[in-house]
């Protein structure tokens, strides 16, 4: 991707970057494999797979679903998720009628330990400014149309409350056990820019 | 920016990723351990405000992170004015980034990630779900949580989201305040739109509100 108007080109930012990291290293203050070990948190361990789980759990189960709709941090603990950016989690279900979508206009606030760290359209500014002032107009750029009667309510993430989408279940799934309709749930999907995949898509 | 025009589409080639360069996850990592470790000064958020609005459009994501990184850490003293420039320097003199290795501590810090201090519940709260509240008029000097378009806008007391410090003071250093979750007809808050109407809901301090 080119972006125009950069603070500075990518090789001096990453110049300074690593510049950075060798003042810390050379002061004793951080070691090489603790900056490795949150890199590697945060792109492997943590992101939407985390969040299908929970998804996934939620629509095979009511009484975990009642559990997410009830306190939703600590039904996400009992899957093992927690952690920075999901101290306070809530739940958004989407039904035929309501559709959620979660933005931060302020920063990019997003919630961690179940979606990973956010992608480059979500920090951008297109989308913090127009997903609060013209939702449908964005989701038709995700490629959803959704039907004129349904309620649409977009989630500013201003304080520390972090919001994991609950989309619907798809059609034609009433057989699937739950790590198979884990597979169905996408990222955009549990931050409202997506529907869950149908089985065979 | 809650309304700002003229960014043009959300969707750009590898807008997808979280990522576009390897350095952009070392600077998330700096600035985490930063944190952890407790030898900056200061909330990278509210720093990374303080870039002139035309910087921080211009800017992309973890350029932001890199610049309220080092801001932390010579506020703190952690470093001083040369210590990066004297890096940058040595690095395209053909030095390499030096290595250390403690394991330990690299279990500690990934560790400390999972930590997390969720929002207590409210002892004393001024509104009640299905308040009517008005967004006080504004224009604070500082890092504020409170966007731009909800201000002065009347919306609905939807819930009691708890206590937590208020971002305004410090910052993230006043006193406990309850948060609500406060809905808004899109109406309300840009008029009349050729979508229809749609609900906006916020997180909001209870100093950001009146009654209505």
């Amino acid at each position: 991707m080119t972006r125009d108007h950069r603070h500075g080109p990518d090789d001096e930012l990453a110049l300074r970057a690593a510049a950075l990291e060798a003042v810390l290293v050379e002061k004793g203050l951080l070691s090489t494999d603790q900056i490795d070990a949150i890199v590697e948190r945060y792109e492997r361990d943590l992101g939407p797979q985390n969040g299908a789980r929970v998804v996934a759990r939620a629509w095979v189960d009511p009484a975990y679903r009642d559990r997410l709709r009830a306190d939703a941090t600590a039904a996400i603990a009992e899957l093992g998720f927690g952690g920075f950016e999901g101290a306070t989690m809530v739940a958004l279900e989407n039904t035929p009628d309501v559709h959620n979508v979660v933005v931060c206009t302020l920063c990019s606030c997003y919630p961690w330990p179940v979606l990973g760290l956010p992608p480059t359209w979500y920090k951008s500014p297109a989308y913090r400014a127009r997903v609060v002032a013209e939702p449908r107009s964005v989701l038709r750029e995700f490629g959803i149309e959704l039907p004129a009667e349904a309620r649409i309510r977009v989630w500013d993430s201003t304080s520390e409350v972090r919001y994991l989408v609950v989309p619907q279940r798809p059609a034609g799934t009433e057989g699937m056990g739950e790590e198979a309709l884990a597979g169905l749930v996408t990222r955009d999907s549990m931050i409202g820019t997506g529907l869950a995949r149908s089985p065979g898509a | 920016m809650g309304g700002m025009h003229g960014f043009g589409g959300v969707l750009t080639p590898g807008s997808d990723r979280v990522a576009e360069h390897p350095w952009e996850l070392r600077v998330f990592a700096l600035s985490t351990l930063v944190g952890i470790h407790g030898i900056g000064a200061g909330s990278g958020r509210a720093i990374r405000e303080e870039m002139a609005p035309a910087d921080y459009l211009a800017a992309g994501y973890y350029d932001r992170w890199l610049w309220s990184t080092e801001r932390r850490l010579l506020r703190r003293g952690t470093i001083v004015d040369d210590d990066v420039d004297n890096w940058v320097a040595r690095l395209r003199a053909g030095e390499r980034v030096p290595g250390r290795e403690d394991p330990e501590a690299a279990r500690r810090v990934v560790d400390a990630t999972l930590e997390a201090s969720p929002l207590r519940p409210a002892e004393s709260a001024r509104f009640a779900p299905s308040d009517r509240v008005r967004v006080r008029p504004m224009r604070p000097a500082g890092h504020t949580r409170c966007p731009r378009y909800v201000r002065g806008v009347t919306g609905i007391v939807e819930t009691l989201r708890g206590m937590d410090v208020f971002p305004d003071i410090g910052p993230y250093g006043g006193p406990d305040e309850a948060v609500y979750a406060v809905a808004f007809d899109s109406d309300d808050v840009f008029g009349p739109s050729t979508e229809g109407r749609w609900t906006i809901v916020l997180d909001l301090f209870e100093s950001y509100l009146e009654p209505a």
